[in-house]
């Protein structure tokens, strides 16, 4: 059992079972965000905070498309029922308080994408010898890079003062989805073998 | 690895040495994680003491909080921690943020310390600080935790402990990168939005108090440590040579020894603070030497002090 990826051959590249399993959870959790904002997003806007769930459907769409391209896929039998459990995740919570429906959906995808985009850190599997010119080695790295930027939105929008009524139902609904999320992610990474602290 | 509750949270600590001994408590900065003081526990240990060290909520091993992190929690988690100690004596220090949090318990708790050691401290954000604060929290944003680091390392450690290491700089980082966390670091900057400044609580710290700044601490300036040194009543200011903010990383068998000999002075009823400025050695065992009389400390030239 080791925390990083690996081992990794001769030219600082990730085993190929390994890139197929982290890149499909991935493609499944930006996957489930790049579809959900794209239902959040209006045909026109209206205000201008809607300019930056543009920018998230843009953004998960382009680490989806990334990771498709940048990944050494190889047939893995397991990850027909592990995506079934991935995806049944990524569904909205039952309301827990919020009486504003249009805002409880709000909260559900701003706590999912919190979930993900600070929970989720593939960059940290990397061994320090992890080849920096691998497409898969920089996939992982610029997703990392990226989902601390994307993090911002959802930190402003549940710090708010919308939020301020509720910030309790807000704070166990982003605790128990990055707990859930945790497990999975770590689950997925105890079937290669990984074993994160 | 052993973890203490504070509400839902679970908080890392260790506890070594023996139970009957005087013990360190040691508080972490904004950046660092528990393993950093592993020096300061053996060479304690080997000096008589027990040591307790602990990641704060927020980094290392230690839960951390998705949205929001109140300092009041690192104080209370402190007060926990410091309550599993028993009744002996305690030492209490911490470096930058940990030194706040330090200072924070001893205003409200002072009671149960023996000894006081703030380092790379201070009691209130000067413009230079808040602005340097705002900068260092908005390059964590745009450029993540490894900017951060990029930022922190030149400005806190002198040429010296840099220059072998520059080709190694990413290994260099690699442990703290890897334990912390942007989301929760981002937190623990934010719990200085609301901050209050601590100056006028000073005068309640009845404790002795050694306070320890790099000569050449480019972040917490000595203007910052002055306030620590004026305010609180039985307190040296200990200027540590050649040193800059991170000290205790760089020169830790010194700071270690430092810390040793204020806590065996205090036990010993030989500690006086007298608010004194002293020079520390360049080594560890050396002798302190006052601060020239008749000449400023907090200029960076000698100036004649001015009467008053």
């Amino acid at each position: 059992m080791s925390g990083l990826l690996g081992p990794l051959d001769s030219e600082g590249r990730v085993p190929h079972g390994q890139q197929t399993r982290v890149a499909a959870f991935l493609i499944s959790a930006h996957g489930a965000l790049a579809r959900q904002f794209a239902l959040a997003l209006p045909a026109k806007f209206e205000a201008g905070w809607q300019t930056e769930l543009n920018a998230q459907f843009y953004r998960e769409s382009e680490i989806v498309s990334l990771l498709m391209r940048a990944t050494a896929w190889v047939p893995d039998l397991a990850l027909g029922y592990m995506t079934i459990s991935w995806e049944a995740a990524w569904l909205p919570m039952p309301n827990e308080g919020i009486p504003d429906r249009s805002l409880w959906q709000a909260v559900h995808l701003a706590t999912l994408a919190h979930a993900v985009h600070a929970g989720i850190r593939p960059a940290a599997l990397l061994p320090l010898e992890a080849n920096p010119n691998d497409p898969f080695v920089m996939a992982l790295r610029r997703i990392e890079f990226e989902s601390g930027r994307l993090l911002q939105a959802q930190i402003l929008f549940l710090k708010g003062p919308d939020q301020l009524p509720f910030r309790d139902t807000v704070s166990r609904v982003l605790e128990s989805r990055h707990t859930e999320l945790r497990k999975l992610w770590h689950d997925t990474l105890a079937s290669l073998g990984i074993v994160r602290e | 690895m052993p973890f203490l509750t504070h509400g839902s949270y679970r908080i890392r600590y260790e506890l070594d040495g023996p139970a009957t001994a005087p013990a360190y408590v040691l508080v972490n900065g904004l950046t660092q994680y528990s393993e950093l003081w592993t020096a300061y526990r053996d060479a304690l240990i080997a000096r008589g003491f027990r040591v307790a060290t602990f990641d704060l909520l927020g980094q290392g091993a230690s839960d951390k909080p998705t949205l929001f992190i109140n300092q009041d929690d690192h104080v209370l988690a402190l007060h926990r921690l410091i309550e599993m100690l028993g009744e002996g004596p305690v030492f209490l220090s911490g470096i930058s943020f940990g030194g706040l949090i330090a200072l924070r318990y001893a205003i409200e708790y002072g009671r149960r310390l023996s000894g006081l050691v703030p380092m790379s401290c201070f009691a209130e954000l000067s413009p230079q600080l808040l602005l340097i604060g705002n900068a260092l929290r908005t390059g964590l944003i745009l450029g993540g935790t490894g900017y951060l680091q990029d930022l922190l390392l030149p400005m806190n450690l002198s040429n010296e402990w840099l220059r072998p290491l520059l080709d190694k700089l990413d290994g260099v980082k690699r442990q703290g990168w890897l334990v912390n966390d942007l989301y929760a670091l981002q937190n623990l900057m934010d719990s200085f939005l609301d901050f209050q400044p601590l100056t006028p609580q000073l005068a309640s710290i009845a404790v002795p108090t050694m306070i320890l700044n790099g000569e050449f601490d480019f972040l917490t300036p000595r203007a910052l440590h002055e306030t620590l040194r004026v305010g609180i009543p039985n307190s040296a200011l200990v200027i540590i040579p050649s040193a800059y903010h991170a000290f205790t990383l760089e020169k830790g068998a010194l700071t270690a020894d430092l810390l040793a000999r204020f806590a065996d002075d205090v036990l010993a009823g030989r500690w006086q603070g007298n608010k004194a400025v002293w020079i520390a050695p360049e080594e560890p065992g050396g002798e302190l030497t006052p601060f020239p009389a008749g000449y400023d400390h907090l200029r960076a030239i000698p100036v004649q002090r001015t009467q008053a």
